[in-house]
């Protein structure tokens, strides 16, 4: 049964022909019951007719039956009306009522209306002698108006299913057919190869071949808007090769973080640059960036602020890695859409190498290794900068001066002065612990800026053992022997100054001091010796 | 009013034969010792035709057909001509209910069987009345 609804549903001549036929259907049986009730009466009338005729064809021996009162004959005519089936009973009746002559045949059937003639006179018409009745066959006359019904009946129903039938086959001719066919084909078309389809062979005129021609119009369409598409994303493969390969193999870092400064995905410079060449696994735990960096770099809160993501690129430096393996890498991230951020980092670590390279070589004698002058007036400025916010803390600078010197020079000549330079550098290093600041300013001019936790007495211990070591007979590359002496001023930031370029003076006079009380020996800055005689070391 | 017609269609006939006698009528007749004096025309067409062999007093009816005037006396009788006389008594030979009168060959013939049988009645034409003959009806052609 669903099949059945199912076939009727996907057949377009089957539902057709049903929706005609149950039309044709309705409209036929009114048809026929309004012909079964016409028929009927004319049937009746029919029978009426037959009755009639009947009469009239015995009418002449009835008369004469009747005229002689020959129920012999009377007889004779009943049997003959009986002889036909439509009439069931015959009489002939006197005019007193009696019968001359009374047949029936076929007691068990029905009667219907009688019909009565006068019988008149043979020889005078205007005689009546007798009435004869005839009382038809009911049953049989059902059963002809039955018969006539049939026909009729039978007729309609082959019509209606000849109606159908050719409904059938002139939809199915006509209409499922074509499209069937045009269906299959259109199922089997391959339309990127701008095959087209034909219209069904009789139909290149009519709705089906526009029909055929409208869907060859839009595989047109399609195809053309295919082939565009196509190309389209040719160019964009092409295009997202190339920047793949640039993600790929550039050699700056490339990632995307999002909104909360996780990791999201990264280029393999990037892996070789922060993650030691691990690519990152999407499915393990996410990585944070703030922990890529071992030092500097973007806290989470200035990635993800409103204003990193208002302004479009800002940049770091940041450290990766610890020791002899660690890297510095230039960061600039630039807010891509919402919810993601774009970086590009690059190695500085040579630029930042060499940078800092170039500001030691500044900062450093290069005869001893010490720091030169410029080093020297740097971390003075440190120090002055730290002492004014630490006031207790306490930096010592020693002012050395050696004696003799000059002659050194000229008995050995400048190489071996060079060599003492370096030996006594080599002193100060040694003596230097990890935070103090020794320095040559040029010539035989050394400094040692000592670190704020010495105290004032063991800066006294320093400077004798400093004295002392340098007393001690320096052995040349030559094999000559010299003995140098020095004198040492020592001044105190913090106790004895406040003032950086006091300091210096301080230290400065100090030295001149010892130098004048018996040099080879050391000596504090003295409040009460007097602060204008000398020339201050410092003098540019 | 047809009998009114009829009436006077026989006054205007009798007035003819009595003017006349030229004009040939029918005459049912019958032997003058009959005590029958006259029958209406329906009896004499029960008679001729067969229906009942009876005269108006009970007596037997025996009717003659005279044949040179059959023709014309079933045409003054029941309007119709000798072929459906005969179909008619045809139609009655095998039912054996009624026969038709008995046959005189000529004039002669009839005048003598009616003049020996009291019974008997026969038909001439009015202009040769036979004597001793009562007539009982007669039919104007």
């Amino acid at each position: 049964m669903a099949s059945l609804l199912t076939h009727f549903r996907s057949r377009l001549a089957l539902r057709a022909a049903a929706s005609i036929v149950l039309i044709v259907g309705v409209l036929g049986i009114g048809f026929l019951l309004l012909a079964v009730h016409l028929r009927a009466e004319s049937e009746k009338d029919i029978q009426q007719l037959r009755l009639e005729g009947l009469i009239s064809t015995v009418e002449r021996t009835a008369q004469i039956a009747c005229f002689l009162d020959d129920s012999q004959l009377a007889e004779e005519v009943a049997e003959g009306l009986l002889s036909n089936r439509i009439v069931r009973e015959a009489r002939l009746i006197r005019h007193d009522g009696t019968a001359l002559a009374d047949r029936v045949t076929a007691i068990d059937h029905g009667s219907g209306a009688p019909l009565t003639r006068t019988i008149n006179s043979p020889f005078e018409p205007d005689k009546a002698v007798c009435k004869l009745t005839l009382v038809p066959d009911q049953d049989w006359i059902d059963s002809m108006v039955n018969d006539a019904t049939r026909f009729l009946s039978v007729a309609l129903v082959l019509q209606l299913l000849g109606i159908g039938l050719s409904v059938i086959l002139v939809v199915f001719y006509f209409v499922t057919r074509p499209i069937s066919d045009i269906s299959q084909k259109l199922h089997a078309i391959e339309a990127e190869t701008g095959k087209k389809l034909s219209p069904p062979s009789g139909h290149a005129r009519d709705e089906i071949g526009r029909l055929v021609l409208s869907v060859n119009a839009m595989i047109d369409r399609l195809v053309s808007s295919l082939s565009e598409e196509r190309r389209q994303r040719l160019a964009r493969e092409v295009e997202e090769r190339r920047y793949r390969t640039i993600f790929d193999n550039v050699e700056a870092g490339i990632f995307e973080l999002d909104d909360q400064g996780w990791l999201l995905s990264a280029n393999p410079a990037f892996c070789r640059l922060f993650l030691k060449g691990k690519t990152p696994d999407p499915a393990g735990p996410p990585i944070a960036f703030k922990t890529l960096a071992s030092e500097g770099g973007p806290t989470t809160q200035e990635l993800t602020s409103r204003r990193a993501r208002r302004d479009s690129g800002r940049e770091w430096e940041m450290a990766v890695g610890e020791g002899s393996e660690r890297r510095w890498v230039n960061v600039m991230v630039s807010h891509l859409e919402k919810g993601r951020l774009q970086g590009v980092a690059h190695d500085i670590t040579e630029r930042r190498q060499a940078a800092e390279a170039a500001e030691r070589l500044a900062v450093t004698d290069p005869l001893t290794g010490l720091g030169n002058r410029l080093g020297f007036e740097r971390r003075l400025g440190i120090i002055e900068r730290y002492c004014r916010l630490h006031p207790d803390r306490q930096h010592a600078l020693m002012v050395l001066d050696f004696d003799h010197f000059k002659q050194v020079n000229d008995i050995y000549g400048h190489h071996a002065g060079d060599e003492v330079l370096r030996q006594i550098a080599d002193m100060l290093r040694d003596i230097s612990r990890r935070h103090d600041y020794p320095a040559r300013l040029g010539g035989d001019e050394f400094v040692l800026l000592l670190d704020h936790q010495t105290p004032r007495t063991d800066l006294g211990g320093l400077a004798q053992r400093l004295v002392e070591s340098i007393n001690q007979p320096l052995t040349l590359e030559g094999g000559q022997q010299v003995q140098l002496g020095v004198s040492i001023g020592i001044a105190v930031l913090g106790s004895d100054t406040q003032d950086i370029q006091t300091l210096v003076y301080m230290a400065d006079q100090a030295m001149y001091r010892a130098k004048r009380e018996g040099r080879n020996t050391w000596r504090f800055h003295d409040h009460n010796t007097t602060l204008t005689s000398g020339s201050p070391l410092l003098s540019g | 009013m047809t009998r009114f017609m009829r009436l006077t269609r026989v006054a205007t006939v009798a007035m003819l034969v009595i003017s006349t006698t030229a004009r040939a009528d029918i005459a049912i007749v019958i032997n003058d010792a009959s005590s029958i004096r006259q029958i209406s025309h329906s009896e004499a067409v029960n008679i001729f035709m067969g229906r009942y062999r009876r005269l108006p007093n009970d007596s037997v009816a025996l009717p003659i057909d005279q044949a040179p005037l059959k023709a014309r006396f079933y045409k003054a009788l029941v309007q119709k001509d000798m072929a459906e006389i005969n179909s008619y008594w045809a139609r009655l030979v095998f039912s054996g209910r009624a026969s038709p009168p008995q046959q005189a060959g000529t004039y002669e013939d009839l005048v003598d069987i009616v003049t020996h049988n009291n019974n008997a009645l026969g038909y001439v034409d009015a202009t040769q009345m036979p004597a001793h003959m009562h007539v009982l009806l007669t039919l104007s052609e």
